[in-house]
């Protein structure tokens, strides 16, 4: 008997096929608040939780529903809800049910000291995609020091512990500190344990989206050294294998070449973009150039997707340090540096970051080391 | 049980969510238990999606096999059997409901 309904399976979904010559905005990042319970000493964005003037800035509930039908209307399928911390919104629950109710497949970052038993209720009945949760450390004393939040890490374990009996689809995440260095592997271990999906940490810290100068040199000091990224990289064998096989072949090849100067080669604002708790459309979550920022409060979607981003697109490279270093460099796939992350860094988006690049050799010097010593 | 009737007049169920993107129509289940897995998507096939688009809550299923044969100048019997076999599985699915049942 034919079959008229069938499972979709994303990787054979005949839209892929249909878009392939033009851009729709599939997937983006919605930060509902900056406000965060914990006070990590990485973070990029967090803000006091009590931050009134913050959570007056904040997308209001009607604003989010607009925004996402305007994203629905466009094409988009998946919505990530983060922060801050998502869970801090008094109208969490009303925000997720709109965009669930607008056929988004939503997936929530958290980091789960705020669960109760009435989130796990409702994501049984409502489930997301998956939940991915940061573990920071694997012990009070790790932890906190990363949160400087007294009593958050019982709360987190506790989070974490009801996500782990619900049943829902968990992801965990680290990222590589210098205030949780000596834990690490213990850290990854717990993931791995813990968590059938990947285990993913990330050692390349980015600065401050409102470049607080203070807060900017706390997360320099949470950087490790490109000696010690290389390091933890071979220890784990998953990531180690994963840069040999999904790496290699952009690092060693010789055509590597790119015959222009536009600035963005990147994925920025070709399927995804990225929505900040006042408003701001951006290409990428980390793309906070004045000049590349859109105001939904003040315009469309619509326009923000199909001539904004053009124009963005389109800027490029006049710094000829810039063009001589980075535009050509064949280990780009390694290298944190970007527009967005340049900006930050420097205030210009086609500059050299020094430390950027150090690590990205490191990584590539002990990517081929490691490839030799396979022969 | 799930006993499909011509006469009836069936609707999506307010527990999904059906789309279109670039004309690819996509059934996201809002609640738990609509597939085996929670994050489970469903699509239609060319046949499915037409029978689809006449589900429209107010048009009995005999109305919309009418329809179907009228357009397409097709078999009735054929279409009676497409068309009861895709509510037979959408209902069973908890995708569309009967709207006469109360």
């Amino acid at each position: 008997m034919t079959s008229f309904v069938s499972k979709l399976n994303l990787e054979d979904f005949s839209l892929w096929k249909k878009i392939e010559d033009h851009r729709v905005p599939l997937d983006f990042y919605l930060e509902i608040t900056a406000r965060c319970n914990n006070n990590c000493r990485h973070c990029f964005i967090n803000l006091p939780e009590g931050d009134v003037e913050a959570q007056n800035k904040e997308l209001t509930l009607a604003e989010i529903s607009d925004i996402a039908d305007q994203a629905v209307e466009l094409g988009t399928m998946w919505c990530l809800l983060t922060g801050g911390e998502p869970l801090l919104r008094e109208d969490f629950f009303e925000i997720y049910l709109a965009l669930k109710k607008k056929g988004l497949l939503l997936s929530l970052f958290t980091n789960a000291c705020l669960v109760t038993e009435e989130h796990i209720a409702f994501f049984k009945k409502y489930p997301p995609q998956y939940i991915e949760v940061s573990v920071y450390g694997i012990s009070e004393e790790v932890y906190e020091r990363v949160t400087r939040k007294p009593g958050s890490y019982a709360n987190f374990r506790h989070g974490l512990d009801l996500l782990f009996e619900s049943g829902i689809k968990i992801k965990l995440k680290t990222m590589a500190l210098r205030s949780n260095f000596n834990e690490l592997s213990e850290i990854a271990k717990f993931c791995r344990e813990h968590s059938d999906s990947t285990f993913r940490f990330d050692p390349l810290l980015h600065l401050r989206y409102d470049q607080d100068p203070l807060r900017n040199n706390q997360i320099r000091q949470e950087r490790l050294t490109s000696d010690e990224i290389v390091a933890i990289e071979k220890a784990d064998e998953e990531r180690s294998m994963a840069l040999q096989n999904n790496c290699a072949h952009f690092i060693f090849s010789d055509n590597y070449r790119v015959d222009d100067d536009f600035l963005f080669h990147c994925g920025a604002g070709k399927s995804s973009f990225t929505v900040s708790y006042d408003g701001f459309f951006r290409l990428c979550f980390g793309l906070w150039h004045p000049d590349t920022i859109y105001n939904l409060r003040n315009g469309t979607l619509e326009e923000a997707w199909n001539h904004h981003i053009p124009k963005i697109r389109n800027i490029r490279s006049t710094n000829p340090e810039f063009l001589r270093i980075c535009q050509n460099c064949p280990i780009v796939n390694l290298c944190l540096n970007c527009p967005a992350h340049a900006y930050l860094e420097t205030g210009s988006m086609d500059a050299v970051v020094p430390y950027f690049c150090q690590v990205a050799h490191a990584r590539a010097t002990a990517l081929e080391e490691a490839i030799k010593e396979k022969g | 049980m799930n006993e499909i009737s011509v006469k009836n007049i069936y609707m999506c169920s307010e527990d999904v969510v059906a789309r279109e993107i670039e004309g690819e129509l996509i059934i996201v289940p809002l609640v738990a238990g609509i597939g085996d897995m929670d994050d489970e998507l469903f699509t239609l096939n060319e046949t499915g999606k037409l029978i689809w688009d006449c589900l429209d809550g107010k048009t009995s299923l005999l109305d919309i096999i009418e329809n179907i044969q009228r357009e397409y100048n097709a078999d009735t019997d054929l279409i009676e059997e497409d068309v009861l076999g895709l509510v037979g599985e959408l209902v069973r699915r908890g995708i569309l409901i009967d709207k006469s049942t109360p």
